[in-house]
């Protein structure tokens, strides 16, 4: 039993951190029908901040070296800047191209950006010594519990409230609501795109800046393709939530990590190697019985 | 290092290179000895090519300062390859296409086998700065490649050799990195050594990991709740995905000790770890001035003054021992023909070279057992500990991994 707690606590901590990036593809896509794929490169650029740009294979801590406070709102920042960029040169030019259009740009703007962080901290894998306060491990009811999968439980739960707070309280966020069910009708009553869309980037490079510090502090670790992986789950978890549903992305997070940790934890050992497969293969057999994801929003059946 | 892929443009190499055999001109007795390197000078791969290739250029340094090689100066010169497969084949090729004596190649087998089959394929000697693959010779890319390591298995036949006869370690649990062959070759070696001393109960068990994993907490927890807990964790692995597995390892409250293998060698990424203490793996010298060869400082000295800093990488001495090996074949062949220098090669038996004592033989062109110089981090710094020469050579069934 005291094994099976333990199992869940790393199932929804990881579940916990891609629910955050699902999130913030789920938000852009839902204002906007851009898969972006360049959040990945956000939570890379986000980590790559905190150390100074250089050659060496040791760099020194750049806004890693500020205390806590001022190093997460310069994380944050710093990503929150990316992404208002990346959608002012790269999204909005395209914005009334078809989906595929812009998907493709978001693959070339992820590229674009892998290489930039290339140019200025070469392809080697860094390490850096972040938040070690964070990785002793915490007693809670009998579990020992690293300090953080905690703090990223409740930093994903704060932020899931805090998300449903501004979009059903907030003038903007029940534009940005309108503007996700039917962009074109909410731009005639009056709902500014250009906001609508830029505050979804603020949102997701929010998000996206939150998990590179929890992935640094967990990993302590910086390479160009960290991203990656955590946005290809996060992908394959909006879609089996449903396209365009907030809540479902954040569903589509929670149990594409729950399986993952699931089947590496209940797998037999020769299987373990393939758990990916089976995870996808899950991915599948959900599209299958509901192709369109888990929770189907109204703009994303078929009117006629 | 290594993975056994099939090098892609293995077909354009072949071709191209064909058309390099008919244009290049026997060199006269007179010319300079040329050495192409087509080496990862951007890139993961950089990582393991940048300080074995200024190695080498120290050695050839010194032997152009001596008065040459049969009397020829040595010239030298270096193409990057990105780390990018295709592109090492285009410069491998063009390199032979040039005129090369001898090319040398990445660190990798991978990496390094696209350039080192442009020069297999014209006939042109070849050496690997450090793969880990026997494939990196005879059985694989050519009769006249060669690589300056020990082989992957070599390595974990060390660690495991040494964690039983000089640890005194029972019991170990085996965590395995699935994303290099390297890895496989690694543990498959420590498994066959771990055997000979201790029966298979003793191993407690195995799990596996990919290396871009962004979390290994369900691995940590089956670990955890073992019972008997284990004396010890084998894992390989590379950065960056070694360094966040011994983070959230030792974050969940194991102290256990950790048995690794060289790729996590030197102390670059240890910031990843505060605090890490009882990690051990077999190296290949020591930059951090405790090394028990008294030759190995004087190489360091001589290193900070050639290159104005001190190393990044202990890799370095592979490459400098490379050119160390060309220079005994060359100089025994008293020619650089690649046949000549490959039975010269062949036939060394323990030769004292500045990284240790080195063996080829007709059948296999990767070293089997020349001593490591076993490290272990204490507080934040690797330190050695002292140089371990492993028993068990193993056989071609476990080199080339069939029926594991």
């Amino acid at each position: 039993m005291r094994n099976f707690m333990q199992v869940m606590v790393d199932a929804v901590a990881l579940g916990s951190l891609l629910a955050l990036v699902a999130l913030a593809i789920g938000l852009v896509f839902g204002v906007m029908r851009l898969i972006n794929f360049a959040q990945g490169d956000y939570i890379t650029i986000g980590a790559y901040a905190l150390v100074v740009p250089t050659a060496s294979l040791t760099p020194a801590l750049f806004i890693g070296a500020l205390p806590v406070p001022l190093m997460v709102a310069g994380v944050l920042m710093v990503v929150v800047l990316l992404a208002l960029a990346t959608e002012r040169v790269a999204f909005r030019p395209l914005r009334n191209s078809d989906p595929a259009t812009l998907l493709i740009s978001s693959f070339a703007v992820s590229y674009f950006l892998q290489h930039l962080v290339m140019l200025l901290h070469t392809g080697r894998p860094k390490s850096v010594g972040i938040g070690q306060a964070l990785t002793t491990p915490i007693e809670i009811l009998g579990l020992r519990v690293p300090g953080i999968q905690v703090v990223t439980m409740a930093v994903t739960a704060a932020l899931l409230i805090a998300l449903v707070l501004f979009l059903k309280r907030t003038p903007m966020g029940i534009q940005m609501r309108a503007a996700a069910e039917n962009f074109q009708m909410a731009r005639l009553l009056g709902v500014p795109a250009n906001r609508v869309i830029a505050v979804a980037f603020v949102i997701s490079g929010l998000l996206g800046g939150t998990v590179s510090l929890l992935l640094i502090v967990q990993t302590g670790t910086l390479d160009i393709r960290m991203g990656l992986m955590p946005v290809i789950f996060a992908f394959f978890a909006t879609v089996i939530g449903g396209m365009g549903s907030l809540a479902g992305a954040a569903l589509g997070g929670f149990l594409v990590g729950v399986a993952s940790v699931l089947l590496q934890s209940y797998l037999p050992e020769g299987l373990r190697p393939f758990r990916d497969a089976f995870v996808f293969g899950l991915v599948i057999v959900i599209l299958l019985v509901r192709p369109k994801g888990l929770i189907v929003i109204g703009a994303a059946r078929e009117r006629v | 290092m290594f993975r056994p892929t099939l090098p892609k443009g293995f077909a354009l190499a072949a071709s191209v290179s064909l058309t390099a055999m008919a244009v290049a001109l026997p060199a006269a007795a007179d010319d300079p000895i040329r050495i192409g390197f087509a080496i990862a000078q951007s890139g993961w791969m950089a990582n393991y090519d940048a300080e074995p290739f200024r190695g080498a250029i120290m050695r050839i340094e010194e032997i152009n300062e001596a008065g040459g090689l049969l009397g020829r100066q040595i010239d030298y010169r270096v193409m990057d390859t990105r780390t990018d497969q295709q592109y090492a084949a285009t410069v491998g090729q063009q390199m032979v296409a040039e005129g090369v004596d001898l090319l040398v190649v990445s660190c990798d087998y991978d990496m390094g086998a696209p350039a080192a089959l442009a020069a297999s394929q014209a006939g042109i000697m070849n050496i690997s700065l450090c793969a880990g693959d026997p494939k990196m010779g005879v059985q694989g890319v050519g009769p006249h490649t060669f690589t300056a390591n020990n082989s992957g298995q070599t390595e974990g036949i060390a660690m495991a050799e040494y964690a039983t006869r000089e640890m005194g370690i029972e019991t170990v649990y085996i965590l395995e990195d699935l994303s290099l062959e390297y890895h496989r070759s690694a543990v498959a070696g420590f498994r066959a050594a771990w055997l000979q001393d201790r029966d298979e109960d003793s191993i407690l068990g195995r799990d596996t990991y990919m290396n871009d994993d962004p979390s290994i907490a369900s691995q940590i927890t089956r670990l955890r709740n073992l019972e008997p807990q284990p004396d010890s964790i084998y894992m390989c692995s590379v950065m960056p995905g070694g360094g966040s597995a011994i983070r959230q390892i030792r974050a969940a409250g194991i102290d256990l000790p950790i048995l690794g293998c060289t790729a996590m060698v030197d102390n670059y990424w240890l910031s990843a770890v505060p605090g890490l203490s009882d990690f051990w793996l077999p190296g290949f010298m020591s930059i951090y001035g405790d090394d028990p060869r008294e030759e190995i400082h004087a190489f360091l000295a001589a290193y900070e003054e050639r290159w104005g800093e001190a190393p990044g990488s202990s890799y370095l001495i592979n490459g400098y021992s490379m050119i160390e090996a060309y220079e005994l074949a060359v100089t025994r062949a008293e020619s650089v023909d690649a046949p000549a220098v490959t039975t010269a090669m062949e036939a060394f038996t323990d030769e004292e070279f500045l990284a240790g004592p080195s063996t080829y033989t007709p059948e296999l062109h990767i070293l089997l057992n020349r001593p490591y110089l076993m490290m272990n981090v204490e507080d934040d710094s690797f330190r050695a500990v002292e140089l371990y020469r492993p028993t068990l050579i193993p056989d071609m069934q476990l080199l080339f991994r069939i029926g594991q």
